[in-house]
């Protein structure tokens, strides 16, 4: 009796375990990048290589670099955080998490002029990527993963 | 008047006697037949009173043994009883454990169905922009679209016509 009430509460234990997911702290990664063509491009990014593909055939350069990232694990989904290079910055603001992924606000400034501003729910599969002004004869990307 | 086999039944039982007797034997054709079949009868009578006799049961004999047999079936009874209990499935403990296992398929069969939900939400799968806006004051021609690259997982925020910058702010 006592043996058949200890495995089943382990039965049931295991059960519940498997019912409620074991969250853990994720980390985004946000990158302002520049795509080019170049005669010799460089290597792409470790960042950028799960999206090299799109990246290339969407925006059709062959060289991406990055001039300024931000590394952010997410505990709360409430934090924000800045990614910026010499004249350009991207603010974060993360204002919530959901079973999807989270809700943010990103803004992109040039220097003090904000330029774009978005709302998105950031998948942890799924990156974005926007485009944003031409700079030379590049293009700003500004990327978004969920590490 | 008597007749022939009320007087022959009644001399088999020695119930004649006197005239009546010397008139009925003096009547008979053979009498070493009749006394030896006189014999005969009485043989008879007391074979049957012997052998029929004992199984006749007095009333006190009979409702004791009544009784006996009544206390006989009620000890044996509740054996059959106890035998009708355990034979049976539905004991509380088997019921507990019937609950129990039920419970346990239940969850098993909630958490598969909660996982199975999961897919359903591949409309969240990929990244969504919920809006977006450009400062018309600095980029007044500029556009948004947005668009999703399913094969690649990829969302896309496409503008056009901001404000185009130098090569200089490619500066890291």
């Amino acid at each position: 009796m006592r043996r058949l009430l200890l495995a089943f509460t382990i039965f049931f234990a295991l059960v519940m375990s498997a019912a409620i997911p074991a969250r853990a702290d994720q980390t985004v990664w946000s990158g302002l990048v520049i795509a080019q063509n170049v005669q010799q491009p460089e290597p792409i990014p470790v960042e950028l290589t799960r999206i090299e593909r799109p990246l290339k055939e969407l925006f059709g350069y062959n060289q991406f670099q990055v001039i300024g990232q931000s590394q952010k694990t997410l505990k709360t989904g409430q934090e924000d955080w800045l990614a910026t290079s010499k004249f350009f910055g991207l603010h974060v603001d993360a204002r919530g998490e959901s079973a999807a992924g989270y809700v943010l606000n990103l803004k992109l400034y040039k220097e003090k002029e904000l330029l774009l501003e978005t709302d998105a729910k950031l998948s942890k599969r799924s990156p974005l990527i926007i485009k944003g002004p031409q700079v030379g004869g590049g293009q700003l990307l500004l990327v978004l993963v969920v590490q | 008047m008597k007749t022939f086999e009320e007087k022959w039944t009644a001399w088999l039982d020695g119930q004649l006697s006197g005239k009546e007797l010397v008139e009925f034997e003096a009547s008979l054709p053979d009498k070493a037949a009749a006394e030896a079949e006189k014999r005969d009868a009485k043989k008879l009578g007391v074979l049957l009173k012997r052998e029929l006799g004992g199984d006749v049961l007095r009333n006190e004999e009979f409702f004791s043994h009544q009784l006996r047999e009544r206390l006989a079936r009620e000890n044996v009874e509740p054996p059959r009883k106890q035998a009708a209990e355990v034979s049976t499935w539905w004991t509380i403990r088997r019921l507990f454990w019937t609950g129990t296992v039920s419970l346990a398929l239940f969850l098993v069969f909630a958490v598969f169905v909660m996982r199975e939900k999961n897919p359903a939400e591949q409309s969240q799968y990929l990244t969504q922009i919920l809006n977006a806006r450009v400062d018309p004051a600095i980029s007044p021609n500029a556009t948004i679209s947005m668009f999703e690259a399913k094969e690649d997982h990829v969302t896309v925020l496409w503008t056009e016509g901001l404000q185009s910058l130098p090569s200089d702010y490619a500066a890291k």
